[in-house]
């Protein structure tokens, strides 16, 4: 007999009547889910460096059971062996032991809490693992493609034995902890992964072979766990439908729905669908990806397995999985970093609040802090990693301490400081000279590979300011008279970078225009360009212009082109760089502008020729405008954003939130 | 424009070279230092194959990310043969890869070796030069053998370690 853990009614809900097949219930194994949303695994590095639970992350994990409003909530895998090869993140929670178990059980009580129905992963990172020991568990040597993995050591059949053993006893303190449902990992070069890939098992013994063999490891998996779990506590598995690592010989589409099939009759009660590898070549979930890319593995998988198929992958907005699920080609929408963006999407969803949701902009910068030992953060939400702080969230100020805040420049920082002061109390009024709000970002969202992206958390912060009645004075310039005759009692100066001028000398009737106007379309360029800056704005406007048919040259100051871009999304940054024909001249900078050429000089002095006729200045400088008109008068003052120091969207929109918390 | 290439390019040249004889020297300087603590029974080329085995496995890693078998048998010869030929030219040395008559046959040539002068200068045997060569390249290889389960063999069958004439390297897929 099938039980329900808690009783939802959306239908007086909007967001159940415009998205039904997402509120609609679900069964797993003996287990209803009210809905067909699910917050998937996530690592975070928030929990001690033993694997004991932290403040943090119960706060998070509350968080997000919230929000998955009676869905599926699972709290991060856990490592399962005390020497911790299992041990993928440096904040990983374990569960090798019953002493972890009162921690585990903080977590399943925060997500009971809000009526969600608790999810335990049980996660050995296999090759990608060993993150404190000199050495990974594998099933076979193989050399790591990247420097940041720990060099593995090919599994004795004693140690595949005690892996089993320590799944299935972790899987115990899961439930023992009050968990509802169990889920093995099997994904993106974790241990039974693996064991699946002929890329990294090349046992000839019962555990390696033909992908019976290389499953062999996972069926015992599974069957421990279900002896475990009985019928009571549904089981679950992640397995990649597609590993994306053909260029080193790993599985065929073909054998991945064999090892879906071969989990289904080992007893498993729904499958989880995920593409690629952390060592695949190809792009699997960064922006330059197509939202819905990957929804046809679902449906692949459906057409093989009769458990239910859940899936994420670049399936932000909820008319997608809806859809896919009306359509029979998927049955959950699982959600990772949507969530860790905003962790109330689904709810707002529900009750038919979506333009308050804060869109990932998957720029893959949690992923990048997971890989460095430090504790995950999101590009775009501020209050990620911070939800036990108090201190991070917006306090209203007392009656008398209200203030009369005058913003000037509406892009992300600007904005996002407007409605998190005006959230408090403040009466926030933001100018800008321009008729738009966005600042450079409606430049900035120009640029190809997935960047119209950026534009969502501009609409977030436009709606949330409309919430909380910031008062817009748009295409209104401040100046020190403006200043002085409005005298408020705080100024922010969000007004973005300055762009310098060449220091060089710079030929008579050379053709120099700015990166706003070249990513707007509001002037020409010649077919030879050379982009001043090589950093993000830079990047983005030289494969503008290279899919233009331009010749682009990058001549910028840092040792490496997108230093301000973050690793996990620079590699992409670097191949589109090389694809467009785009020469890159770190380390440089331009020293004349002459007629139809321009002098590069190195950092060490040698000076080259590089054909030219228009330079497009992409360099940023902080933007000292207006500070000592507003500090001549005695006001308050913030200056946050590019204005302080250029840099991403990221670091505007933080600036803007904590700047919006002090005022 | 003022640029004044000549002076550019043999500044530059110049500087290039000085940063390849470096390569070599530092090398020698560290066997001799390995040697001192080793003490007067060690093997001297026991030493430096040592050494070279763990500059080998280090250039190995960085060789994982950059071949792709998708690109076929051939390609993915020829680019290891290059990427070999390219270590070995930022060093100073005048390399040229070709294919070889039978399939799964890349050749890399030498024609000038810079090792055999420093060699000299910090008096290391000659038939060093070349062995430390040949296991340098043995050890890339043992990684991306491994990482692409595909079994990778090099032989020297050429080797003037005096830096003239030849040397004569076969890459290939071993059976």
């Amino acid at each position: 007999m099938a039980k329900q853990l808690f009783e939802w009614d959306y239908s007086s809900y909007p967001g159940a009547k415009k998205y039904p097949h997402l509120f609609k219930p679900i069964q797993l194994g003996n287990l209803i889910i009210p809905n067909r949303i699910k917050y998937a695994a996530t690592e975070d590095n928030f929990n001690d460096p033993d694997g004991f639970i932290t403040d943090a992350d119960v706060a998070y994990m509350r968080a997000r059971a919230e929000g998955v409003v009676g869905g599926l909530c699972f709290m991060q895998g856990v490592y399962m062996d005390e020497p911790r090869r299992g041990q993928g993140y440096v904040g990983q929670a374990a569960a090798w032991d019953d002493k972890f178990i009162p921690g585990l059980k903080r977590i399943a009580d925060a997500i009971h809490g809000e009526k969600a129905v608790a999810g335990f992963q049980l996660m050995h990172c296999g090759r990608v693992g060993g993150v404190a020991v000199p050495y990974a568990h594998g099933p076979s040597y193989v050399p790591q493609r990247l420097r940041v993995f720990t060099p593995v050591q090919e599994m004795t059949k004693e140690d595949i034995k005690q892996c089993i053993k320590e799944h299935a006893d972790a899987c115990r303190r899961g439930i023992e902890a009050g968990f509802d449902v169990i889920e093995i990992s099997g994904i993106v070069g974790y241990l039974i992964s693996n064991f699946i890939s002929s890329y990294t098992n090349r046992r000839t013994d019962e555990y390696g072979g033909d992908i019976r063999g290389r499953m062999q490891f996972a069926v015992e998996v599974i069957q421990a766990c279900k002896e475990v779990c009985g019928d009571e506590y549904p089981l679950g598995i992640r397995l990649c439908a597609e590993e994306l690592l053909d260029d080193v010989r790993g599985n065929t589409p073909e054998e991945s729905m064999e090892t879906y099939k071969i989990a289904e009759e080992a007893g498993v009660n729904y499958i989880s669908v995920t593409a690629g590898w952390q060592e695949s070549i190809v792009p699997v979930i960064s922006r330059d990806v197509p939202m819905g890319s990957w929804i046809h593995l679902a449906k692949r998988a459906k057409e093989h397995v009769k458990v239910p198929v859940q899936m994420a992958y670049r399936l932000f907005y909820p008319d997608l999985p809806n859809e896919a699920i009306g359509k029979g080609e998927l049955d959950m929408w699982e959600m990772c970093r949507p969530m860790i963006a905003d962790p109330y999407m689904p709810k707002k969803i529900l009750e038919g609040r979506e333009e308050e949701i804060r869109f990932c902009v998957a720029c893959n910068l949690c992923l990048a802090r997971l890989f460095r030992d430090a504790p995950m953060t999101c590009y775009i939400n501020p209050l990620c990693a911070h939800e036990h702080d108090e201190n991070f969230y917006p306090k209203p100020v007392e009656e008398d301490d209200k203030k009369e805040v005058m913003i000037v420049g509406a892009g992300p920082a600007g904005l996002e400081c407007a409605y998190v002061a005006a959230q408090r109390g403040h009466e926030v009024h933001v100018y800008d000279k321009r008729e738009q709000l966005g600042g450079t970002i409606l430049e900035a969202s120009k640029a190809p590979y997935g960047d119209d992206e950026l534009m969502t958390c501009i609409n977030y912060q436009k709606v949330m300011c409309e919430k909380y009645g910031v008062q817009f004075h748009l295409g209104t310039e401040v100046t020190e008279e403006l200043i002085q005759e409005e005298m408020p009692d705080t100024v922010v100066l969000a007004t973005g970078p300055v762009y310098p001028q060449l220091k060089g000398k710079v030929a008579e009737g050379a053709r120099i225009v700015n990166v706003l106007d070249v990513l707007a379309g509001r002037v020409e360029v010649g077919d030879n360009v050379v982009v001043w800056g090589n950093r993000k704005p830079g990047i983005g406007v030289a494969l503008c212009l290279a899919k233009q048919g331009k010749k682009v040259t990058l001549v910028g100051k840092d040792k490496t082109a997108g230093f301000d871009v973050n690793p996990s999304f620079k590699w992409r940054y670097m191949i589109y760089l090389r694809q467009n024909r785009i020469t890159a001249y770190n380390d440089c900078d331009i020293e004349e502008v002459g007629e139809g050429e321009v002098i590069v000089r190195t950092y060490d002095g040698y000076r080259f020729p590089v054909a030219c006729d228009t330079v497009v200045i992409s360099e940023r400088e902080a933007n000292e405008g207006l500070k000592q008109a507003v500090q001549s008068e005695g006001i308050e003052l913030f200056v946050i954003g590019d204005a302080l120091v250029p840099r991403n969207m990221s670091s505007a929109v933080h600036d803007g939130y904590r700047v919006g918390l002090r005022i | 424009m003022p640029v004044n290439a000549e002076k550019e390019i043999t500044t530059l040249w110049r500087n290039l070279h000085n940063a390849q004889g470096e390569i070599c020297k530092t090398f020698y300087r560290w066997r001799e230092a390995a040697l001192e603590i080793a003490g007067p029974d060690a093997d001297e080329t026991e030493v430096a194959l040592k050494a070279i085995r763990v500059i080998g496995k280090d250039i190995g890693k960085s060789f994982l990310p950059r071949l792709n078998w998708l690109k076929g048998e051939e390609a993915f010869l020829m680019n290891l043969g290059r990427a070999l030929a390219g270590i070995w030219a930022n060093e100073g040395a005048i390399t040229s890869v070709e294919k070889g008559e039978k399939e799964g046959e890349v050749f890399i040539k030498c024609t000038r070796d810079p090792w055999p002068t420093y060699a000299k200068e910090y008096g290391v045997p000659m038939e060093e030069v070349a062995q430390c060569r040949e296991k340098l390249f043995q050890t890339i290889l043992e990684d991306v053998s491994l990482f692409f389960n595909i079994p990778l063999a090099i032989e020297m069958l050429k080797a003037i370690p005096r830096g003239e004439g030849m040397y004569l390297f076969r890459l290939y897929k071993a059976e």
